[in-house]
């Protein structure tokens, strides 16, 4: 992105790299010896000039610098350091004497001071706690960066899905305007206004999509609670989404008795959240493959689960599948397009309804999503009441 | 068959970006053909050697477009191909604003979606030889 070195977090990798300068050879040797017994990787340098040359050659995690050093100071040393890297950690050892220019090297960008003489122990520790304000640190920068990567990517995705059905319906009318009504015998122009129709309702469903979700993030979610019959919304949901597993030749069927699966919520929601799973289901599933949507009531918790025998998700991705603009780079589901927002809108939908979602899969055999919410035992009166109340309130 | 002032090949993923290009360029007399990726433009490049390419951007893949030019340049004899580069991405998005004449790039023109046809067949007009009608004319406009 801008060319920054941010080292990986994976300290088991290699033994951390740790780079001591003073003028002072005993001081070098202790340091070193006391720091390679405890199984880091130490160099040496004699002074400023070759400490700061090593520092961008090797990267290290962390710095010891003496302050009192002919030719470059320590400061300077310090205030140079973090030009590569700055989440290098750099602790000042400085005779009794200078503490007062140890703090202003702390004000400089120094982690902390360990004065002369010091004993293995109290560098250990102070190095262990410096090298665990690096990761500390390292952390945050990530984090930083991987927020900074999503508002690009929410950016090119703005431009990219939004402007592609608009730019594509501008160019049918274009065209018809630039053919004029004499020239257009090789064009159907019915089919042409069809197509214009579906690209606009596919706009309105990515709008639809980050409305949903920008009203989830400012709380503002229907609050709206009646009983639902699971067992009956999803046949018809199923329905909307026939044609487009037929078009991949999978079957998608629905193993729930015809009613029995109350739960209490918004059923636009609820259609929102089903919609979301059986198309993932749909989408990322292997050719002539199934999904099937089942469900149990056991213990006043509905749950419902959608199964595909699909790609399956990878263990190492299924922590950050309900992420915000997460998807996973795969060879395997490289072709799959998705606005990223699915299954975060599941989340908070199944979340605001206090049930819980979560995921069983295995790579190359398929996954299964599972909603659990609680059941409703509300008689049936009182819910066609509830019901007949809120639709009017709506209506 | 009358005669046909060039040969296009278009390569989109977007089927309705494709089918509405290509009736405008065949009402203007140009032949045209459709390919859907990356691939299938490669290959139709080869086979068909078409005076000109229009290419999308952002593909199945994020750079599809840029790489597919790239192919094509390599290809025997498709290195002086015009490739015009199209798509929906804000012109100066980050990342996409490269200068031309940079090698691996490899295209000629980019236009942004919706295309402005009157531009596009300007351009094409000074690329594709066989052709002396101004542009204005064929569109039906006055001046």
């Amino acid at each position: 992105m801008n060319g920054e070195h941010v080292p990986d977090l994976d300290f088991q990798k290699e033994p951390e790299s740790i780079i001591v300068i003073d003028d002072d050879y005993a001081m070098r040797l202790s340091c070193s010896q006391i720091l390679t017994k405890s199984g880091f990787q130490v160099e040496t340098y004699e002074d400023g000039a070759r400490g700061l040359e090593a520092i961008a050659r090797l990267k290290p995690s962390l710095v010891v610098v003496d302050l009192k050093m002919p030719g470059i100071s320590g400061m300077e040393v310090i205030s140079r350091l973090h030009d590569g890297d700055p989440c290098i950690v750099t602790i000042v050892i400085t005779g009794y004497a200078t503490i007062g220019t140890a703090v202003e090297a702390m004000k400089a960008g120094a982690y902390d001071f360990l004065p002369k003489p010091f004993k293995p122990d109290e560098l250990r520790l102070i190095v262990r706690r410096g090298l665990e304000r690096r990761c500390l640190l390292l952390r945050a920068r990530r984090a930083e960066m991987e927020r900074e990567l999503l508002k690009r990517r929410f950016i090119t995705f703005v431009s990219h899905e939004l402007k592609t059905p608009l730019a594509a319906v501008h160019q049918y009318l274009d065209v018809l305007k630039h053919l004029g009504d004499g020239k257009t015998s090789g064009v159907d122009r019915e089919v042409w206004l069809g197509r214009c129709l579906r690209r606009t309702e596919e706009m309105q469903e990515i709008i639809n999509d980050w409305l949903t979700l920008a009203k989830m993030e400012s709380e503002r979610l229907s609050r709206r609670r009646i009983r639902v019959d699971l067992a009956r919304i999803i046949p018809e949901i199923i329905k909307n989404y026939e044609d487009l597993a037929a078009a991949r030749g999978i079957s998608l069927r629905s193993e729930l008795p015809g009613e029995g699966y109350l739960v209490w919520g918004d059923p636009n929601c609820l259609t929102v959240l089903l919609d979301n799973l059986i198309v993932n289901a749909i989408k990322y599933n292997k050719p002539e493959g199934t999904v099937a949507v089942s469900g149990e009531v056991i213990d006043g918790e509905v749950t419902i689960c959608v199964a595909d025998t699909g790609i399956g998700i990878p263990e190492e991705y299924r922590d950050r599948l309900f992420d915000e603009f997460f998807r996973i780079k795969d060879t395997a589901c490289e072709e799959v397009t998705g606005t990223g927002l699915g299954l975060p809108i599941c989340k908070r939908i199944v979340s605001e309804m206090s049930g819980r979602i979560d995921v069983n899969s295995q790579v190359g055999v398929g996954s299964v999503f599972s909603v659990h919410l609680p059941a409703c035992r509300e008689p049936d009166e009182q819910g066609a009441k509830e019901e007949a109340a809120s639709e009017s309130q709506v209506g | 068959m009358s005669h046909r002032l060039g040969k296009i090949l278009i390569v989109d993923d977007d089927v309705d970006f494709v089918s509405s290009l290509s009736a405008f360029l065949e009402a203007q007399g140009y032949t045209s053909i459709k390919a859907h990726d990356g691939r299938e433009g490669l290959r139709l490049a080869k086979q068909e050697r078409p005076d000109l390419i229009i290419m999308d951007i952002m593909m199945k893949e994020r750079t599809e477009g840029f790489f597919t030019a790239q192919e094509i340049r390599r290809a025997t004899g498709l290195g002086d191909v015009p490739i015009f580069v199209v798509s929906a991405l804000y012109s100066k998005l980050d990342g996409f604003e490269i200068p031309p004449e940079v090698e691996w790039l490899a295209h000629d023109a980019f236009f942004p979606k919706p295309i402005d046809m009157f531009r596009l067949l300007e351009s094409i007009r000074e690329r594709v030889p066989g052709n002396r009608e101004p542009v204005a004319a064929r569109l039906g406009k006055e001046e």
